[in-house]
């Protein structure tokens, strides 16, 4: 056989298989393709739907910001740190510090950063916010963000060195707080029972979403006086605008047992680090793999089972085993595709439906991520399941065909 | 009825397919799994469809295989035709005997030098007529243009360049017979078998399907089975056979064919 003709027989296999998959699908075996394309489906719905939950818990871990290219943060060990040592390993000295970075050749701008989790109150409402102090040198535009422009600089209230310099109580909202909060600019805020602090600016109406957890910035120092951290001047870490690489090594040097990330660092960082959701996405992936599979294999084998009069036939006129294979095999992949798209998008619908229900119910703000890209991850599972299905399909395929068809 | 042209030579050339003692017999039900043959369950019996038939096949002729139901046509035809092997002696086709081929390449043999009609046609659903007639090309090699092209053509043939695209559902029984009777000529074969191809048809219908499978299968061995009399005329010899016997054989018309 000529590379010609075997193309000509494979592409007329591949054909047939399409053929024969969209006819029983709308025409002739209705009920039973269907509910082989249902069953993928399903499986590639709840799929998305799953992994778009564990991409949204990841999500709401972020710091990142444009605006910010390197980290620093303390060594994972905190008792070989000359940090200060609280349950983690936090920097000292930082306004100082930053002072050191600033003035190094090729940083634009950098500010230590210290986040709690505090009660913020404002009017009747009051919630659990993220308060994150920083140091607005005027270089670093946003901080988880939030826009921190608003923000006087060079955190007045640490002054010279001591901390009783002009306390400015100045909160840049981000637009969930602000949500959360129902305030609004120049309102007046109580955060972990101080009430000195008043709204100076709520983030736009940018688009809601996936794990934007409600954030206040306000002045390092003030952030510190209110949870204690003024002892030792403390911060979580430093973030750096630069746009030279070359002063890596010297913001290495900055603490001796101290991490410096790059942006992409810290991403790959963080995905690696949300065990959570990589679990729950891997998980999801081998029970939609092993659900689908089974699914499958009993669907189309009864599918196949049921169509043996028709393989009889195609054995009867002169097709081989290996073309009565093929088109079975395009039947199957050609199934669960389609199931697979139907099911991505369906993935898709009831990711929105989920973020719209937990929005009524639990949160403010989306709990799961969607991508279109979701799309090709749900087809592509898809067809993986066909082909794991494909095994015991061509098994069933070789004992019920051959012989007079009856 | 038209008879076709054509003439036998004084030496008989070799047959193009014979059947040479050939028993066949089934199982009647399953064989007993290894736990009911330990409870003592035993085989089940046989029963003989086909003894002791012996039948050749010359090129061009057109043999009908008659008698009753149960009488052994549909074994002898599917034997000749290598869907299933005899128990006893020998099918030889173009002097090979099948026992010896794999299920391959029996399945080859099939493709290439026999066409096969059933009495429940046994047209693909899924398909086009013209798809379920182009199919045996697809196992060919056979590109797609040249592929619809035969089929196509095959179709008008047997008078259905109006039904091209329709699928077997929706063509009427004397249709889909075409289609099948087309779809076993669409590789040029050599041997046509053919199963009570009038079975499922009205009088009328039968007669003119069959008019066109005679034309259609021009030049060509066909072996005929039917218990139906008007069908077996086209055939220039009928074989009677009766409880799986060969009981009578008969030439129903001049051994040559000869358009009139």
């Amino acid at each position: 056989m000529t590379l010609r003709t075997a193309l000509a027989r494979w592409y007329g296999v591949a054909v047939v298989g399409m053929r024969r998959t969209l006819a029983r699908t709308t025409h002739t075996a209705r009920q039973r393709v269907r509910f082989s394309v249902l069953g993928v489906a399903v499986a590639i719905t709840l799929l998305l739907v799953v992994t778009g939950i564990g991409m949204g818990l990841t999500g709401g871990a972020t710091v990142q910001d444009d605006d910010v290219d390197y980290w620093i943060v303390p060594e994972g060990d905190g008792a070989s740190s000359p940090l200060i040592s609280t349950d983690a390993p936090q920097f000292g000295s930082v306004h100082d510090t930053a002072d050191t970075i600033r003035a190094t050749e090729g940083v634009d701008s950098a500010t230590p950063v210290l986040s709690q989790v505090l009660r913020v109150t404002a009017g009747n409402s009051s919630e659990y916010v993220l308060v994150v102090g920083v140091v607005n040198d005027g270089g670093i535009g946003q901080v988880s963000g939030v826009n921190v422009s608003a923000l006087t600089h060079h955190d007045p209230y640490y002054g010279d060195g001591e901390y009783d310099g002009e306390w400015t109580g100045e909160v840049a909202l981000s637009r969930s707080a602000g949500a959360t909060l129902n305030a609004a600019a120049g309102d007046s805020l109580s955060i972990s029972g101080n009430e000195s602090f008043t709204v100076t600016s709520v983030d736009g109406d940018g688009a809601r979403t996936v794990g934007d957890i409600p954030t206040a910035v306000i002045q390092l120092s003030e952030l510190q006086t209110l949870t204690g951290a003024t002892t030792h001047d403390s911060a979580d870490q430093f973030v750096v605008g630069t746009n030279d690489p070359g002063v890596r090594e010297e913001l290495e040097d900055v603490y001796p047992s101290s991490t410096v990330n790059s942006r992409s660092e810290m991403t790959a960082s963080q995905a690696m680090d949300s065990d959570l959701s990589v679990a729950l996405a891997l998980t999801a992936f081998v029970v939609a793999i092993s659900i689908g599979t089974l699914f499958v294999v009993t669907t189309m084998g009864l599918e196949l089972v049921a169509d043996r009069t028709q393989l009889a036939t195609m054995s009867a006129i002169g097709l081989s085993g290996r073309t009565q294979l093929g088109i079975v095999g395009v039947q199957i992949l050609a199934t669960t595709a389609i199931g697979g798209v139907i099911g991505a998008l369906g993935g898709l619908a009831g990711i929105r439906l989920t973020n719209v229900i937990a929005m009524r119910t639990l949160t403010s703000e989306p709990i799961a991520f969607s991508h279109p890209v979701f799309v090709l991850y749900g087809v592509a599972v898809a067809v993986l399941i066909g082909i794991c299905s494909l095994p015991v399909l061509l098994l069933v395929t070789r004992r019920v065909t051959g012989g007079v068809p009856q | 009825m038209a008879a076709r042209s054509g003439s036998r030579p004084d030496e008989s050339p070799p047959p193009l397919a014979r059947a040479d003692g050939v028993t066949k017999r089934y199982r009647r039900g399953s064989e007993p799994g290894r736990v009911a043959r330990a409870l003592g369950r035993s085989s089940p019996p046989k029963v003989t469809a086909l003894e002791d038939v012996s039948i050749d096949i010359a090129q061009e002729e057109i043999v009908g295989l008659a008698g009753p139901s149960g009488s052994g046509k549909s074994t002898l035809l599917h034997l000749l035709a290598g869907l299933e092997l005899p128990s006893e002696g020998t099918v030889t086709f173009q002097g090979t005997d099948l026992n010896t081929l794999s299920t391959r390449k029996r399945t080859r043999l099939r493709l290439e030098h026999v066409g096969i009609v059933f009495q429940h046609f046994h047209l693909l659903d899924s398909l086009s007529a013209r798809g379920n007639v182009a199919l045996p090309l697809v196992e060919l090699g056979v590109p797609k243009k040249e592929r619809r092209k035969r089929a196509t053509e095959l179709l008008e043939r047997v008078g259905l360049e109006d039904r091209v695209t329709h699928r077997p559902g929706e063509l009427s029984g004397g249709e889909q017979q075409r289609v099948a009777i087309a779809r076993a000529l669409v590789t040029d074969p050599t041997l046509v078998v053919a199963d009570e191809p009038t079975g499922e048809l009205d009088t009328e219908t039968g007669t003119r399907v069959l008019e066109q499978f005679e034309r259609v299968a021009e030049d060509r061995a066909v072996v005929l089975a039917s218990h139906d009399q008007p069908t077996l005329e086209i055939a220039d010899r009928v074989v009677r056979l009766r409880d799986g016997r060969i009981d009578e054989e008969a030439t129903v018309r001049a051994p040559s064919r000869t358009d009139t």
